[in-house]
């Protein structure tokens, strides 16, 4: 049938998408910023000696962890601002859901390096006399994110691929670009085939070295979590 | 600011309901199944000794878990039919990108259970005058199995959820039906949240399972 | 004149069904050194465990130098975290998988409870971490992780570590048992050391030998209750209770001095 590929229209709009991929890594960025604070306060809140604390937060968790991104980010788009008076505009809306949407991933992560730390090191610490807060920050927290960074790499990647929703509510990230150019150009194969390069070319590398830190995580005889 | 409840609206339409949820089940199953299966000769391929059938096995696999899944269905709705010699519908379009997705991801859970596996089991069935078949089937698979399950269960649990990516192109799964039934009764917030349950309901057992099979492997 | 530095009396623990102790009274006086044996299960770390609040007695009372630890409430004594911090701050003890904190230097190791919890400057918790590493013979380790150590000088390092926070009293758990033979030597001179100085100390320990030889009184403990008391001698020579006598025979690799009586 001989299609003839034609990749020169979208190089000539490579700055949009450029563009795109800037808004793509800024709505991952925030969401990293809020998300990995509050991650690493529900673990906590989780791993509380309160049973109902702990049992309502860990719902809570699953219950971000379980639903599909696209239910939340709709929901804090359309349904919150009716509900609250909220203003909501398609930033606003992509930067709450997927702080709160990966938060409740990096709870996990949090959660399964801190009990991944041998009992001994809490009592070490409680023995000279450290609070929990002490304890969690200069011994647990110091060994327990070491073996979490694959993981942790992980859920970014992760992330990354998850905003590409941020296109359904309008906000301007590589994909929005991307389908715009092909309505433009007629030209969605060779679009959508560069768009994907471009995340690949992102993402990629970060595999590659969550691939690489695990391994050496191994050598040295640590554990990594997951 | 008062917010009238309309959950009537939302439950009125449960003919649209109910047939978005049998369309998400419909494509979760099916390229669940598809992608376990073809995922396990890629992920076997990765392991293979030849560069012929590791390398593309290994770039393929590294191509769609390093792009967004949604990006792959686009791409297999918007931009396959080109040089696709058959149509594609929006069905075979969320089929495709979700099922070749799933394919690698099932790859690399194969290759990393085969791999968990000590040396000294292949070479003990090859010692007892084993094919490579029968030491795939009767010595490491039997003892991979049991370690790839919670992985197993967590791609059920994403690829439930990646489902509904499939609204984007108009598939008329559970999320697009909220979004019919939201635009049609204005009641975005009831729509939103009973859709929401609903995924929840369906997907947090296999949530669940993982959270006590990781805490039993654990020990 | 004897001062009392750490007492209970009639303490209890119970871990759901099973009671580990069975009502234990115990004193310990300034410079005093105490030997605590028994068999593997009679509740030793656990006794040690809840003199310095890792678990939390389920009855009875614990005493720092006469001080009620805790607040009596209806007849019961309860226990607020943020109490028990200084108390744990003021005894020191010793694991017997050593508990290093393996992301610090020896050094860091040794100057963390000093820094974190004393909020002492930095010249003086230097300092002072640097004067312990030398008491545990070690100095020239410091810059060195736990993992490039050797079990009896992680060991040493750990001893350090609770040192530096000059507590009122050391508990060592067993702190041979997870060393290879040759290195025990190491770690008992230091214990050894620390009790002639006059620091006081309580150590569950199966070195009977070393137990004869360095602690001033023996104490044998079976199924949670203190079974047999007394000096070393009359608890490791001549001894009274049947089951003592079982355990130490037990032992046979224990060299005892002859009885008196047997003479
Ligand atoms: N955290 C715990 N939970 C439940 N049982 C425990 C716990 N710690 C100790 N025990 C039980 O208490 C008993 C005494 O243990 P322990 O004090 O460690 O004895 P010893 O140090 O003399 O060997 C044992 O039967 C042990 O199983
Ligand atoms: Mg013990």
């Amino acid at each position: 049938m001989g299609y003839v590929w034609e990749f020169g229209v979208v190089f000539n709009q490579l700055d949009l998408l450029l563009a795109g991929l800037l808004n793509t890594l800024k709505i991952t960025g925030g969401a990293l910023l809020f998300g990995i604070p509050l991650g690493l306060l529900a673990a906590i809140l989780r791993l509380s000696t309160y049973k109902w604390l702990r049992v309502s937060v860990g719902v809570l968790i699953e219950f971000f962890r379980t639903t599909p991104p696209i239910v939340q980010l709709f929901w804090f788009f359309f349904a919150l601002p009716m509900l609250s008076g909220i203003e909501m505009d398609p930033f606003r809306a992509s930067l709450v859901t997927f702080s709160i949407q990966s938060s409740a991933f990096f709870a996990e992560v949090f959660r399964g390096g801190i009990v991944s730390i041998e009992r001994g090191q809490w009592e070490a610490a409680r023995a000279i006399g450290m609070n929990y807060l002490e304890s969690m920050r200069r011994v647990i927290l110091p060994q327990a994110v070491k073996r979490m960074i694959p993981a942790f790499l992980e859920r970014v990647i992760e992330l990354m691929k998850t905003t590409t929703l941020v296109a359904t509510v309008s906000y301007a990230d590589l994909l929005y670009q991307a389908n715009n150019i092909a309505q433009s150009t007629y030209r969605p194969l060779e679009v959508f085939t560069v768009a994907a390069g471009l995340y690949f070319i992102v993402l990629f590398p970060t595999s590659l070295l969550v691939k690489r830190i695990e391994r050496q995580l191994a050598k040295t005889g640590e554990g990594t979590v997951h | 600011m008062e917010h009238v409840w309309d959950f009537q609206t939302v439950f009125a339409s449960w003919s649209l309901l109910s047939q978005g949820l049998f369309n998400t089940l419909k494509l979760g199953l099916l390229t669940l199944i598809t992608g376990m299966f073809f995922g396990f000769f890629v992920g076997l391929g990765r392991y293979s000794r030849s560069s012929w059938v590791n390398f593309p096995a290994g770039v393929f696999v590294e191509v769609f878990r390093n792009t967004p899944a949604l990006v792959q269905i686009m791409w297999f709705y918007f931009a396959f039919p080109i040089i696709s010699p058959f149509d594609i519908d929006a069905f075979a379009a969320a089929a495709l990108g979700l099922g070749l997705n799933t394919t690698a991801f099932c790859a690399e859970i194969f290759r990393g259970g085969i791999q968990s596996i000590h040396r000294g089991q292949w070479e003990a069935g090859k010692a007892l005058g084993m094919t490579y078949r029968e030491q795939v089937w009767r010595i490491i698979l039997p003892q991979a199995v049991v370690r790839m399950i919670p992985a197993f269960m967590n791609r059920v649990v994403e690829l439930m959820k990646m489902t509904s990516l499939a609204s984007v192109i108009a598939f008329g799964e559970l999320m697009h039906q909220a979004k019919t039934i939201s635009t049609y009764h204005f009641n975005p917030i009831e729509s939103y949240t009973v859709v929401a349950l609903l995924f929840f309901l369906v997907i947090s057992p296999f949530a669940f399972l993982v959270y006590h099979l990781e805490n039993r492997f654990r020990k | 004149m004897s001062l009392e530095i750490l007492s209970c009396r009639n303490l209890k623990k119970q871990f759901v069904e099973n009671q580990v102790l069975q009502g234990i009274d115990l004193q310990i006086n300034k410079g005093e050194s105490l030997a605590i044996i028994g068999a593997s299960g009679s509740g030793k770390s656990t006794l040690l465990r809840c003199l310095n609040f890792l678990e939390i007695p389920s009855s009875g009372e614990v005493r720092l130098r006469g001080k009620l630890i805790g607040s009596r409430q209806n007849g019961q004594v309860v226990y607020q975290e943020r109490d028990l911090i200084p108390i744990r701050a003021k005894i020191g003890m010793v694991f017997q998988h050593f508990n290093l904190f393996p992301h610090m230097t020896v050094l860091q190791n040794v100057m963390e409870g000093p820094r974190t919890v004393l909020k002492l400057p930095k010249s003086e918790y230097e300092s002072r971490a640097i004067s312990y590493l030398e008491k545990v013979s070690i100095p020239e380790k410091r810059n060195a992780y736990p993992s490039e150590l050797s079990g009896g000088q992680q060991q040493r390092v750990a001893i350090a570590r609770a040192l530096a926070m000059e507590p009122e009293i050391m508990l060592f758990d067993e702190a041979t048992s997870a060393l290879d033979p040759e290195l025990v030597g190491e770690v008992l001179d230091v214990i050894l050391k620390l009790m002639e100085e006059g620091l006081t100390c309580v150590l569950v320990t199966h070195e009977l030998g070393f137990a004869y030889s360095a602690a001033q009184r023996v104490l044998f403990m079976h199924n949670g209750v203190v079974l047999e008391e007394g000096s070393a001698y009359d608890v490791l020579v001549e001894p009274q209770q049947p089951r003592t006598i079982e355990f130490l025979r037990g032992h046979s690799r224990f060299q005892l001095p002859a009885s008196k009586n047997s003479q």
